[in-house]
């Protein structure tokens, strides 16, 4: 079958709902710079993008997402700053092999709201929405919050080398257990610097710092590329710390029980509750947000004991800062999930230097309206 | 597409290695209208056609299945070309053309010795700057492969088409992904390999292309020229070895196989005690004292130009590629 160019009634549709509830209808340039999409989706991304260049060589691609290109136009226009609704219908671009390479998404995203729960159950609402205007009643719904592993980590005292590692496996969690094994069993001996290493390891930091930086000038080395002598200097001297230390045992257990609260939001909330008050850690603040949210959904009717919530389920994309949910067809009909998104607060500040909350979810049109015709 | 198109580089060393490796197998390379002309053919042989093209537009090639065999780095293979297990078949490595593609940092990077370093270093690039760490290379999927095997997330390609390693000192990139034969040039440029960042020990392959029409007239041609290339990379890789002395058996034999690799193409010895074998040219001192010692009065030891033997390895790679 091939895909359907033109949205479906049904699509058009709920664009207009979305309209309705205040959403403004916005059609981004399907032309888009490369850079914003590499920077923030990383290099992953760039296989299944299609990058072309104009005669200036600036790398220009078709729009792999809207989220990115509504932010955008969000920035440079005069609403800037202020509190602003948008939602697309359209056509994006993903090379995705043997399979077709335009794709029609709708979404929305809104910017600026500081009633951050309710927000975000506004925008799950309007996420079951779209599901249900293609005759599903009952998704699948997959719910977590890459806020609570942060706000974990945070709590916990641990070197800074191992907070970012940490945060930045878990965005990636092919490799937050290996991570974690290899944490916990310590770095082992570094022989080639464990000389300079144990000299330095008690030494006062600035002293230690000035060895460093006069030992790379006596062997008349400069500084190539971005990282200075003193950043160099920096790491050097904290691996020194760090030495061949582990992750304590006590803490890795900390963090693979968080990892496995898994149920439906209110009970995952008490199962954290009993984790920070058994590890002694303040997660409180935390908790009532994830509470918080948690009533506003069952407010607005949604039935809290159908989602499942998982506190390692993680979208794989580091602007992230939140509540992240996906909807799937718990028959399984559909090749992947048929509504994702989240909040995303870091993402206007890279854009444009702009601290704005946002939160927002995208619809994959024809996954929807595949469902009917395979049922 | 009816004679077997064979992909040859048109300049630069590759070319003269290339040129004086067909020559070495008995296939010599003719440019009819001398170094501009882009069509040869092979002196003697009707049914191929030689392509004269540029190493990259080689390998785009032997992708499409637009000639059916080519000559080119392993590099260019698994950077070009998606999916290059199903599409070609890495026939045989030439033997030149050896590069290392290799992650390189600056030398000052003390605090930088493995990939699980530069992950770290990657990380804390981004945070403190808010952007991520930029990596210079023409090996913009080898590189992003290798990254992601290492979990390292927190970089950008700078796509670089020339001078990759002045990319750090210039400030365009933190590191690179380049390749190296033997290190020099990066030396030179104050940047260093790290310890587990070697991508690929590539070298010029022999490479089929397994979507080109392979007709049976084509499959005919290339067996022939396949054999030529096998006898004579087979005969590379040996010395022959001539002796006669009485006190031969199947324990020395045996004893002289397994020290010294040695191969005997026609069996034991013959009845008046004439022994051929084949040695490996790193042996041969060790084998003509073995010899020797075991009551030997001469050892004759030449270069060979050709072995030739019942089976080809290389077109039965080829077939069985083909036939997948």
């Amino acid at each position: 079958m091939p895909a359907p160019r033109q949205p479906d009634a049904r699509a058009n549709a709920l664009i207009a709902a979305y309209e309705h509830a205040g959403y403004v209808r916005v059609e981004p340039a399907i032309l888009q710079p490369a850079e914003p999409f590499l920077d923030l989706s990383g290099e992953d991304i760039r296989r299944r993008m299609f990058l072309v260049s104009d005669a200036a060589s600036a790398e220009l691609c078709l729009r792999p997402d809207l989220t990115i290109p509504v932010a955008c136009d969000y920035l440079a226009s005069a609403e800037a700053g202020k509190p602003a609704k948008y939602c697309y219908l359209g056509p994006v671009f993903r090379d995705l092999g043997a399979r077709s390479a335009e794709l029609m998404q709708a979404g929305i995203e809104s910017f600026g709201r500081t009633d951050t729960a309710a927000a975000d159950a506004e925008t799950i609402a309007l996420a079951l929405e779209a599901t249900a205007r293609y005759g599903l009643g009952a998704p699948d719904i997959r719910m977590g919050d890459v806020g609570l592993f942060a706000g974990l980590i945070e709590s916990l005292d641990l070197a800074p080398a191992w907070q970012r590692r940490l945060i930045k496996d878990f965005n990636r969690k092919t490799t937050l257990a290996h991570d974690l094994e290899r944490l916990a069993l310590g770095s082992g001996a570094r022989p080639e610097y464990h000389g300079v290493l144990a000299a330095l390891a008690n030494s006062d930091p600035a002293a230690a710092h000035a060895f460093v930086t006069d030992l790379l000038s006596i062997a008349g080395i400069t500084t190539v590329g971005g990282r200075s002598v003193g950043e160099i200097a920096d790491r050097f001297l904290e691996q020194a710390t760090l030495g061949a230390a582990a992750l304590p045992h006590e803490t890795r257990m900390l963090i693979e029980r968080f990892l496995s609260v898994a149920g439906d939001p209110p009970a995952a909330a008490s199962s954290l509750r009993a984790l920070a008050r058994d590890a002694g850690i303040g997660l409180d603040p935390m908790l009532d947000a994830f509470e918080e949210r948690n009533a506003l959904l069952a407010k607005r009717g949604l039935a809290l004991q159908s989602v499942k919530f998982a506190t390692a389920f993680g979208r794989g994309f580091d602007y992230y800062t939140g509540v992240v949910f996906e909807l799937h067809d718990p028959a399984g009909r559909a090749d992947g999930q048929l509504v994702a998104g989240g909040r995303y607060d870091g993402l206007l500040a890279r854009l444009g230097n702009v601290a704005l909350p946002a939160v927002g979810f995208a619809i994959w049109i024809e996954r929807l309206a595949a469902l009917g015709s395979r049922a | 597409m009816s004679a077997l198109v064979i992909a040859v580089p048109a300049k630069g060393r590759l070319q003269e290695n290339a040129d004086a490796f067909f020559a070495r197998a008995g296939l010599k390379l003719v440019q009819p209208r001398g170094a501009r002309e882009y069509r040869g053919s092979i002196e003697g042989y009707d049914g191929i056609e030689v392509a004269y093209l540029s190493a990259a537009e080689i390998t785009q090639q032997l992708g499409q299945g637009a000639v059916h065999l080519g000559i080119t780095g392993e590099d260019l293979v698994r950077e070009m070309i998606p999916d290059a297990d199903v599409k070609v078949v890495l026939i045989e490595g030439l033997g030149f053309g050896h590069a290392n593609v290799v992650v390189a940092v600056p030398q000052a990077w003390i605090d930088v010795r493995n990939m699980a370093d530069l992950d770290d270093v990657a990380t804390a690039f981004r945070h403190k700057r808010d952007r991520r760490m930029r990596v210079a290379t023409k090996y913009v999927n080898l590189t992003r492969d290798f990254f992601a095997g290492h979990g390292v997330a927190d970089y950008r390609i700078v796509e670089s088409s020339g001078a990759t390693e002045g990319a750090p000192a210039a400030g365009t990139a933190e590191l690179i992904v380049d390749i190296t034969s033997t290190g020099a040039t990066l030396a030179a440029n104050g940047l260093k390999v790290i310890e587990d960042g070697t991508i690929l020990r590539s070298q010029a392959n022999l490479v089929a292309a397994r979507g080109a029409t392979w007709s049976a007239k084509v499959r005919a041609t290339a067996r022939i020229v396949l054999d030529r290339i096998a006898a004579h990379l087979r005969a590379r890789e040996f010395r022959e070895v001539r002796t006669r002395f009485a006190g031969c058996d199947d324990k020395l034999m045996a004893a002289a196989r397994q020290r010294f690799g040695v191969a005997t193409p026609f069996g034991g010895p013959t009845s008046s005690g004439m022994l051929t074998l084949h040695c490996p040219p790193r042996e041969i001192h060790a084998l003509a004292s073995f010899l020797r010692d075991h009551g030997a009065q001469a050892v004759v030891i030449a270069d060979i130009d050709y072995v030739f033997t019942a089976e080809n390895a290389l077109f039965a790679r080829l077939e069985a590629a083909l036939n997948r």
